[in-house]
């Protein structure tokens, strides 16, 4: 996995590419923990923008379970967008759509996050 | 019809080797790659059990993949030695909990067998076997 880090004025932006499975989602989620801390800090909200994943398994999800559960207690906006189809479809069918906002692109991410709620 | 299979021990480690012959026995059967998924994603879930369950990690014991081609299936069976147990047995997880109760116990085998078309666990000659099926067209 490699991952870069794009900070905007509503959001953080993290980039993820590659694949998100038991080997690679410690740590992705260690990088993931530390957006959300720097991101709470200027109260900004943090979108992962999934366009180079292309593979995720439970593991990979556990990672956006926890992310979703900090960025919650930290009272930040958080979301993925831009999923690949087939982790689109081990999203539906986990049911992480009703738990964690799912964006069709970046854009309609941010234009979320920008909105105050 | 194309046949392979390939023995490793239950470590961790050997994840790898048998990720690399599936993305290889696909493209030498030239298999269409979006059909790999729920193979690729099978082969973790089923091989991280095997691991995180195996009772002497000392001595590991032996996992078996093998891959089956024709023209319209693709079929995989992972065997190992471990302690009898069916995967299947397990409750699907409840997908509606909210984000305060939800956890990820269940969720593998509850997409191996959403994804796949076929799924059956048989103990036999002291080893499990479970087999997924999924047609290519």
């Amino acid at each position: 996995m490699n991952t870069t880090i794009e900070t905007l004025d509503s959001a953080t932006i993290v980039k993820a590419t590659g694949r998100l499975d038991f080997e690679a989602s410690a740590s992705f989620q260690k990088e993931l923990e530390q957006a959300i801390a720097n991101a709470a800090a200027r109260k900004a909200a943090v979108a992962i923008n999934c366009e180079g994943i292309e593979y995720v398994s439970s593991a990979g999800l556990r990672v956006f379970l926890v992310a979703a559960r900090a960025a919650k207690s930290a009272a930040i906006g958080f979301g993925v967008c831009s999923l690949t189809a087939g982790v689109k479809e081990v999203f539906d069918i986990s049911g992480f759509g009703r738990i964690i906002d799912v964006f069709p692109d970046q854009a309609a991410a941010l234009a979320k996050f920008s909105t105050p709620a | 019809m194309n046949s392979v299979h390939r023995i490793v021990e239950a470590r961790a480690a050997e994840l790898a080797a048998l990720q690399s012959f599936l993305t290889e026995f696909w493209a030498a059967a030239a298999l269409p790659v979006d059909v790999r998924y729920p193979f690729e994603l099978a082969l973790e879930e089923i091989f991280v059990n095997i691991v995180s369950y195996a009772t002497d990690p000392a001595h590991p014991g032996l996992v078996t993949l093998t891959l089956n081609s024709d023209a319209t299936t693709v079929q995989m069976t992972i065997s190992d030695d471990s302690t009898p147990f069916d995967p299947l047995s397990r409750d699907a997880p409840d997908t509606t909990l909210d984000l305060d109760s939800r956890g990820i116990g269940g969720l593998g085998i509850h997409l191996i067998r959403t994804m796949m078309d076929e799924v059956s666990y048989r103990l036999s000659d002291g080893q499990n076997h479970l087999t997924m099926t999924k047609q290519l067209l």
